[in-house]
C-alpha cells in the first residue's frame, strides 16, 4: 500500500497517529497515544523519556515484535519507505526485517544465542535473506566483524557469546543487525547495560557506521546525554506522548517543555559540588491512573489553569521545533 | 577427541557412575557380538539337558526346553538395546515436537497439552497395557507404545523450556533478522534444548527397559519367541522353586542395566545442572 502525496523520497520511516494499548481486565489502557514521528535517510532520531513512557514499545511495534505481548496496535500507521508495515503479511514483513531494517537490543548478554558460535549466528542472519554459500557468508561475517571493530575478527569468529565481554557482544549484535545492510537501524537502549567507557565506544561506532552507510538510525534511550551526543533530532516522550521534538541543538538551547528541562536538570554535573541531586518531583504515574489534561501537570511547577483539564496540542515554536505545553518555558535570554 | 575429554570431565570422581558406564558398554558389546560369543543357538531345543543348573557347559543353566540361558541372555541384550533406543527416539521426537510446538503456538498448544495431560493421568504401565492390548505383539509396536508413554513427560518438560526460551531476547533478535517460525523453532530454540534432551534420553532408556520387561512378563510385550530378558522371566516364573537361576540371571541383568543407566543419567544431569553435585559426591 503506497501512501498518497509522498514527495520526500528520502523519507524512511513515517509514523502517523500510532496508538498502542494494553488489554487488562479493567479495559484497554493506552500506553502510546497518537504518536507521529518521521525519520529520513541518513538521519539519527533520538527518543528519550523515563521508563514506561512507551519508547521501547514504539520500537517493538515498528519491528512487529508485539505479538506474544499483551500490547496491541489500536490505531495509526507506520510507513516504511511508503509501505504501511502494519498492513503487510507476515511473509512480506519478514522480507523487510533484517534486510531493510533491523534492531539492536538493550541486553547484549541475552540477545545472542548462547549455544551458537558468534560467526554462525552472523552467517545465519546473512543467509536468511541472501542465498550464498557458507564460505561466502563466512567471509561476509568476517567483513562485518571488522566493520564493528572487533579486535582479531578471524580469531573471534568461532567464539561463543560467553567468551566475549559485554561491549564485544554488543559489537557482534551490531554486526548481525548490519548483515543485511539495512536502511533503518533501531537501537533500543544499546548502551544501557554497558560500562560508561564502553558506552562511548559503542555510540561512536554507531555514529560512524551511520555516516559510512547512510542508514537512518532511531536511538532510544533514557539518557539525555547519550542522545545529545549522537542524534540530529530528538523527541522527548512522557507517558505515551511526544511532549517536545526539535533538532538536537535547538532543543538544548531553547527547550520549551518543563519536562525536558526537568530531564536535563536531573543529570548531575561532574564539575560541581552538589549535595542533593535534583530530580523531577513526584513519580511516573502508573498506567491505570487516569490523568485529565496534560499528563505531566501533577509534577509540573509551571502548571496553571487549564493544565488539569485540556490536553495541550503540539505547538510550533520554530519550523522543526514543537512542544506540547500550555505554559511553555521562555527562551533563555 | 573432545568427546572423550568431555566424558572424562563428566565421570571424574564418580566411580559408581563410571562402573555403570562400563557395564553398559559391556552390554552393548554383548549385543553387537552376540552371534560370535554365544556358545549355542538361543532358539535350539535340547530336551536332554532341560532345567540343568549353571555349569561349565551352560554358564547360566538351561530352561524348560533345554535352551542355553547364557546365549539367550546375550541375544536379550540386543532386544534391550533395540527397545531402549527405539523408545528414546519415539519419545523424544513425538514428545519434543509436541512440547515445542505447543509452547510456540500457544493456541494449538492448549489442545495438544490437554491431550498430554489426559495421557499423563494414566499410570505409565496401565497406559502401555491399554495400548498394547489394542495392537499386535511385535517389536515395533512395543517400541512405539513405550515411546508414547514417555513422550508425555518429554512433552511437558520441553513445553516449559521452550516457553522460557521463546521469551529470550535472542529469539526477538532472530525475528528481527527475518527468521520464520520454523527457523526460530529448530535453529534458534532447539539447539538450546539439546542438553536436557540428552538427560531425558538417558532416563527414558532406563525406564523403557523396566517397562518392556513388565510388558513381557504380563505377556503383552515382545512376541514369546523373541529372546528378551522380560520374556525369559515370564517363561520361567513357574519354575522358580526348581530352577531359580532362570529368574536370577535375567532379573540381575535387568536390574544392573537399569541401575547403570540411571547412574549415567544422574552424572549427565549433574554436569548440566550442578546444584546437587555436592549431595552425591563420589557416587
Amino acid at each position: 500500500m503506497t501512501r498518497p502525496n509522498t514527495d520526500a523520497s528520502d523519507l524512511l520511516l513515517d509514523m502517523r497517529g500510532l496508538t498502542l494499548g494494553v488489554a487488562t481486565p479493567d479495559g484497554i489502557l493506552p500506553v502510546v497515544q497518537d504518536l507521529s514521528l518521521s525519520l529520513s535517510t541518513g538521519e539519527t532520531l533520538g527518543i528519550v523519556g523515563e521508563s514506561g513512557c512507551g519508547k521501547s514499545l514504539t520500537s517493538l511495534a515498528i519491528m512487529g515484535l508485539l505479538e506474544g505481548t499483551p500490547v496491541r496496535v489500536l490505531a495509526g500507521e507506520i510507513f516504511f519507505r511508503g509501505r504501511d508495515l502494519l498492513r503487510l503479511s507476515p511473509r512480506e514483513r519478514r522480507a523487510i526485517m533484517g534486510n531493510e531494517m533491523s534492531m539492536i537490543f538493550q541486553e547484549p548478554m541475552t540477545s545472542l544465542n548462547p549455544v551458537y558460535r558468534i560467526g554462525d549466528q552472523i552467517i545465519e542472519a546473512i543467509r536468511e535473506h541472501r542465498p550464498m554459500s557458507r564460505r561466502a557468508a563466512r567471509d561476509r561475517a568476517l567483513e562485518l566483524l571488522t566493520m564493528v571493530r572487533i579486535p582479531d575478527p578471524a580469531g573471534r569468529i568461532d567464539s561463543f557469546p560467553h567468551q566475549l565481554s559485554g561491549g564485544q557482544r554488543q559489537r557482534v549484535m551490531i554486526a548481525m543487525a548490519l548483515a543485511g545492510s539495512p536502511r533503518l537501524l533501531i537501537a533500543d537502549e544499546p548502551t544501557t547495560a554497558l560500562d560508561v567507557t564502553v558506552q562511548a565506544q559503542i555510540l561512536k561506532l554507531i555514529v560512524e557506521l551511520q555516516k559510512d552507510t547512510g542508514m537512518g538510525v532511531m536511538l532510544i534511550s533514557h539518557d539525555l546525554g547519550v542522545i545529545a551526543e549522537t542524534c540530529d533530532r530528538i523527541a522527548v516522550m512522557y507517558r505515551g506522548r511526544v511532549v517536545e521534538t526539535a533538532g538536537a541543538r535547538e532543543l538544548f538551547q531553547d527547550m520549551r517543555h518543563p519536562y525536558t528541562r526537568g530531564l536535563l536538570d536531573s543529570i548531575p554535573e561532574a564539575d560541581e559540588d552538589v549535595d542533593r541531586l535534583s530530580a523531577i518531583p513526584g513519580r511516573v504515574p502508573t498506567l491505570d491512573e487516569t490523568i485529565t489534561g496534560c499528563a505531566f501537570h501533577p509534577r509540573c511547577a509551571r502548571a496553571g489553569a487549564g493544565c488539569d483539564s485540556d490536553q495541550p496540542a503540539l505547538t510550533a515554536f520554530a519550523p522543526t521545533h514543537f512542544a506540547r505545553c500550555h505554559y511553555p518555558l521562555e527562551p533563555d535570554a | 577427541m573432545t568427546a572423550i575429554l568431555t566424558m572424562g570431565r563428566i565421570f571424574r570422581g564418580r566411580w559408581l557412575a563410571t562402573a555403570g558406564l562400563c557395564w553398559l558398554i559391556l552390554v552393548a558389546l554383548a549385543a553387537i557380538f552376540a552371534p560370535l560369543v554365544a556358545p549355542y543357538d538361543p532358539l535350539e531345543f535340547d530336551p536332554l539337558v532341560r532345567l540343568s543348573p549353571p555349569s561349565q557347559e551352560h554358564l547360566f543353566g538351561t530352561d524348560h526346553f533345554g535352551r542355553d540361558s547364557f546365549s539367550r541372555s546375550l541375544y536379550g541384550a540386543r532386544m534391550a538395546i533395540v527397545i531402549g533406543f527405539g523408545s528414546v527416539v519415539v519419545a523424544l521426537v513425538a514428545g519434543g515436537l509436541a512440547g515445542m510446538i505447543s509452547a510456540y503456538f500457544t493456541r494449538l498448544g492448549h489442545v495438544i497439552m490437554r491431550i498430554v495431560d489426559v495421557l499423563m493421568a494414566f499410570p505409565a504401565l496401565l497406559l502401555a497395557l491399554v495400548l498394547m492390548t489394542l495392537l499386535e505383539r511385535s517389536v515395533v509396536n512395543t517400541v512405539i507404545v513405550i515411546g508414547i508413554v514417555y513422550a508425555t513427560t518429554t512433552a511437558r518438560i520441553l513445553f516449559g523450556m521452550t516457553l522460557k526460551l521463546k521469551g529470550e531476547v535472542f529469539v526477538d533478535a532472530a525475528t528481527c533478522s527475518g527468521a520464520g517460525h520454523a527457523s526460530i523453532l529448530f535453529r534458534h530454540i532447539l539447539p538450546n534444548l539439546v542438553s536436557p534432551l540428552l538427560v531425558q534420553a538417558s532416563f527414558i532408556f532406563a525406564f523403557a527397559q523396566l517397562q518392556a520387561a513388565a510388558l513381557d512378563f504380563l505377556g503383552l510385550g515382545l512376541p514369546p519367541e523373541v529372546p528378551s530378558w522380560g520374556n525369559m522371566l515370564s517363561e520361567s516364573r513357574i519354575y522358580v522353586t526348581r530352577a531359580s537361576w532362570l529368574l536370577l540371571f535375567p532379573g540381575a541383568l535387568i536390574i544392573l542395566s537399569v541401575f547403570s543407566m540411571n547412574l549415567v543419567g544422574d552424572a549427565l544431569r549433574d554436569s548440566i545442572d550442578p546444584r546437587f553435585r555436592n549431595d552425591i559426591k563420589g557416587v
